[in-house]
């Protein structure tokens, strides 16, 4: 269910936002003597305390390494890592923590599905589909592969709303076609995708599909198994975790036949010169010393999540967006670039005459931070033939009153360009 | 390293009014030079997808000296200011000080507690970029091009 469809069935308890507000120390500050308003959440979202001590708490009392020791520390280490493992999988829905890997966060995630999945296999003239709002996250690894393989890359086409033309994706599929690709919300448009429908056009072709949720997970409950895809990467900074940790859930089947992608510590059970026998799942796809701390802090943030509910911090950003959407359309020269009926809460625009790197210096000075550039979606700025825009994306503990301010400093910014 | 006061907001308010006063005013709305050039002997290509500038700049180069400059494309107020100082300063010039006046443009760049370097001239004007380090990668593009386009000729 996606967040429109939640504020229509109805939030019981509303989110009190002044109180979400504290839990999160960097709201507090000034940028250049104004009241920070941080307006860049697509990019990262800010940390709350639970996140913050979480780690906190693991560096001062607990630190150890993972499955390796049989002391105390080590001991507890390990228990709080696969505690947030199972998070994780509850997160998704997962049906088993098993098929949660840890990673660096979805371009990680997507990387191994590339090189583990799709590389032992893929043939010259095999197909990989993705749509037209990819992040690059979602079209280079798979440009990599397919440029050592002969491999090609078709694209799922997305009309002037920023919506994906679901009506033309039956016809790209055929027997070549090894996987698809697709984001599940758009950091470029906002748009949210019909992710079980093509799950479901997929499945009748046997082609697995790959969800990129980066932007999702932050504002609906995911469930993998309704989703019905067979792969779901995500980042944990993102969704008020901290960076550099993130996980891809897989079928449990698909990640059993697929070999591992690194080498090293963690991920064997028996190495000799001669031959190596591999870990289980999901230790197989985590060489190396996992990011402890960084799992520790997503496994909190899932459950300050959850403590929160998803659904309320939803319905909260539904109405920013919206109320953001309508002073943005009154807004002369304004234009909104993603028009999807069902979005996320971004908005990606340009103003005629004012380039987005001059807007996002000026309005930086009234503590307003936003992103400007092409969002690492390049093609998607290439389709609406601009060379960058502006984007304000919103988070739980955003105000309303921030996007006046927001308004104000886009007046100001035009009295000065224009 | 930022030597300015980032504590002052007097300061960094005014150092945005003083950034973007001179430019755009000046450069952004009547930049100088920007049109393409009927027969160029050297291109370059500024491109910082990042950010969204994409500007070619085309030279005239006769006996190791520029002897006519200009610029087009699409880009932000700074990348377009610095185009234009830069393209009106080129004319002229032996492709010699092109180089040492590059390195001098970056090193007033890095430092905004540097003073005025002479032989930049008008270019000057930009030294405020310097107190702005997500900026400076504009000011620094259209020089980027002309070096680019002195490395290669045109047939």
């Amino acid at each position: 269910m996606n967040a429109m469809e939640l504020m229509k069935t109805g939030v019981k308890d509303l989110l009190d936002v002044h109180r979400l507000r504290a839990e999160f120390p960097v709201l507090e500050r000034t940028v250049h003597g104004k009241p920070l308003i941080y307006l860049d959440n697509a990019a990262t979202a800010q940390r709350p305390l639970a996140v913050i001590e979480a780690m906190d708490d693991f560096y001062r009392r607990y630190n150890a390494n993972v499955h390796r020791g049989v002391h105390q520390l080590s001991v507890e280490a390990s228990e709080a890592f696969e505690q947030s493992r199972r998070d994780v999988a509850r997160l998704l829905n997962a049906p088993s923590d098993r098929e949660v890997i840890f990673t660096r966060g979805t371009t990680e995630a997507i990387n191994l599905v590339a090189n583990s999945y799709l590389r032992p296999t893929i043939k010259p003239g095999d197909e990989i589909l993705v749509s037209h709002m990819e992040h690059h996250a979602n079209i280079v690894p798979w440009q990599l592969l397919c440029e050592q393989t002969g491999a090609t890359i078709k694209v799922m086409p997305i009309n002037a709303r920023g919506e994906l033309m679901l009506d033309e994706v039956e016809a790209l599929i055929n027997e070549r076609t090894r996987l698809i690709g697709i984001v599940h919300v758009s950091n470029a448009l906002g748009t949210v995708n019909p992710v079980a429908e093509v799950c479901a056009l997929a499945k009748r072709f046997d082609v697995p599909v790959l969800v990129d949720g980066a932007q999702a997970t932050p504002h609906e409950k995911v469930d993998v198994q309704a989703l019905g895809c067979d792969f779901y990467a995500f980042s944990a900074h993102k969704m008020y975790g901290p960076t550099g940790i993130g996980a891809l859930w897989g079928r449990e089947a698909l990640l059993e036949a697929m070999p591992p992608w690194q080498g090293g510590g963690e991920m064997i059970l028996k190495v000799s010169f001669e031959q190596t026998q591999f870990n289980e799942l999901p230790h197989k796809f985590e060489a190396g010393t996992p990011n402890i701390a960084g799992s520790i802090g997503l496994g909190a943030a899932v459950q300050w999540l959850e403590e929160k509910g998803i659904e309320r911090l939803a319905a909260h950003e539904q109405k920013l967006l919206e109320y953001a959407t309508e002073r943005m359309e009154a807004f002369d020269g304004l234009r909104i670039v993603g028009q999807a009926a069902n979005k996320g809460p971004v908005v990606s625009f340009t103003i005629d005459g004012v380039h987005p790197n001059d807007l996002g210096t000026i309005i930086d000075h009234h503590g307003v931070a936003i992103r400007t550039g092409h969002h690492c979606a390049m093609p998607v700025m290439q389709f609406f033939d601009v060379p960058a825009t502006a984007r304000v994306s919103f988070a739980g503990y955003n105000l309303r009153s921030e996007i006046d301010v927001f308004m104000d400093s886009l007046e100001a910014a035009c009295r000065m360009l224009r | 390293m930022l030597r300015h006061s980032t504590g002052a907001l007097g300061g960094n308010a005014m150092a945005l009014e003083t950034l973007y006063q001179q430019l755009v005013l000046e450069h952004n709305r009547h930049p100088r030079n920007y049109h393409r050039l009927n027969r160029p002997s050297h291109s370059g290509r500024g491109l910082d997808a990042l950010c969204g500038d994409d500007i070619l700049v085309e030279l005239v180069v006769a006996d190791r000296v520029i002897e006519n400059a200009a610029f087009s494309g699409e880009a932000c107020a700074i990348t377009k200011a610095s185009a234009s100082l830069l393209t009106d300063w080129l004319k002229g010039q032996r492709i010699d000080n092109f180089h040492l006046a590059h390195r001098s443009f970056k090193a007033l760049m890095a430092d905004s507690s540097l003073t005025n370097c002479e032989t930049l001239g008008e270019i000057n004007q930009l030294r405020a970029v310097a107190a702005f380090p997500a900026r400076v990668r504009n000011a620094l593009l259209p020089w980027k091009a002309v070096d680019q386009a002195l490395k290669t000729p045109m047939d």
